[in-house]
């Protein structure tokens, strides 16, 4: 019987498997839904003898698995969990603290000299009618945060404050997952009509003048060096069920922060760029007293800021370029959410 | 009262307790030093020498 792709159901590890080859356990596993229609396909890659001498024939006899990739996005609606899911896991460094209701994450960058490069890993699971007669039921073991990106519109809907996450795995996939989801869990939506803005000293909210606003992170993982002699295989001592990943380290790391507002007299955009004037970006959304994401940005010069029109009005588009602060580095992120043991 | 946690510096060493607000976290953060449990509390050995 066909299935609808709405039956889909995502889960993945709430907290940070023990390492890359260790799939998170079922208590360490939460639902969440997502809004985009995209699997995260396994990829088999292979390649054949074509090339070899001794056939006779330029054709290919052979085909061997070389290795296994599996990518995925996943799109939602910004909530206080998602967000401080995707900051812990996609920055990589998390202190938690308080406790119920309010469990608060304060995330930053690895500092590759203390911490490393290597990011907290998670499982992946994807299902269409799990159970005897699943339609797809399968894990991905090893994933990391490739990069989020929170995207803040104007307008009264949900669809104004979303969040999209790219990951990227070991290439190690259970199938079928052995995973009964738990149920899925309640979030807490922080709105667009909620955002709070400061950025260079000017109040952007406060003005009434801000459109829209994104801001990410990318950690560009080394995919390549992911396979080293002894990364392992699919099945473990099967040399010809393809190559995994042993691990995903982060490679150069980029912050992003653009936003777009009313360009009125005295506005002091293009001002700024001309100075290249440094100063913070804050921003931050709130459920309630115990759900909120506060993202700040110590040291910010404009890179671009070019005036147009929005609907009709003068606005001026401005691009960001986030800098590295000596005491408190890029940016951080403070997560306040009902969750327990996020990255932990 | 102030929510509290542990931090261990990079490289190992002693364990300091600190307030968990992110002015102080941040550049602690930043620095390397990275959450560790609490120490184990050292007790007095209060037997009785005979």
């Amino acid at each position: 019987m066909s299935a609808n792709i709405r039956e889909i159901l995502i889960g993945f590890g709430k907290g940070k498997q023990t390492d890359i080859a260790t799939a998170n356990l079922v208590a360490n596993v939460w639902q969440l839904k997502k809004l985009n229609a995209a699997l995260a396909n396994p990829k088999l890659n292979t390649e054949s003898d074509a090339e070899e001498f001794g056939k006779g024939h330029e054709f290919a006899t052979q085909v061997f698995k070389t290795s296994w990739d599996i990518t995925g996005m996943i799109e939602k609606y910004l909530s206080s969990d998602i967000a401080a899911w995707a900051m812990a896991f996609g920055l990589g460094k998390v202190v938690k603290s308080g406790a119920s209701p309010n469990f608060t994450y304060t995330c930053t960058p690895l500092n590759p000299t203390a911490d490393g490069i290597e990011l907290p890993y998670f499982s992946f699971i994807e299902q269409i009618r799990p159970g005897g007669s699943a339609i797809i039921d399968r894990m991905a073991v090893g994933c990391a945060v490739e990069a989020w990106t929170i995207m803040v519109g104007s307008g009264p809907g949900r669809a104004n404050s979303k969040i999209n996450i790219e990951f990227v795995s070991s290439g190690k996939l259970t199938e079928p997952s052995g995973i009964t989801l738990p149920a899925a869990t309640v979030e807490k939506l922080l709105p667009s009509a909620s955002l709070t803005l400061t950025i260079n000293g000017v109040d952007y909210v406060t003005s009434k003048n801000i459109v829209s606003l994104e801001f990410g992170w990318k950690n560009n993982i080394r995919l390549d060096a992911g396979f080293f002699p002894g990364s392992g295989f699919q099945t473990t001592g099967d040399a010809s069920s393809g190559a995994i990943r042993g691990r995903l380290e982060c490679g150069d790391r980029q912050a992003s922060l653009k936003f777009v507002a009313r360009f009125a007299s005295g506005s002091t955009e293009l001002t700024s760029l001309r100075n290249q004037t440094t100063g913070t970006a804050v921003i931050g959304l709130q459920y309630d007293a115990n759900n909120k994401l506060t993202v700040t940005f110590y040291k910010v010069s404009f890179s671009s800021a070019e005036v147009g029109d929005t609907d009709g009005l003068v606005t001026v588009a401005v691009e960001c370029q986030p800098q590295y602060d000596a005491t408190n580095g890029v940016l951080s992120a403070v997560a306040q959410c009902n969750t327990d043991g996020i990255c932990q | 009262m102030p929510d509290k946690v542990w931090m261990r510096p990079p490289g190992g060493g002693e364990p300091k307790e600190v307030e968990a607000a992110p002015e102080i976290l941040v550049p602690l953060m930043v620095q390397g030093f990275s959450q560790c449990e609490p120490p184990e509390e050292v007790k007095d050995d209060v037997r009785e020498h005979s």
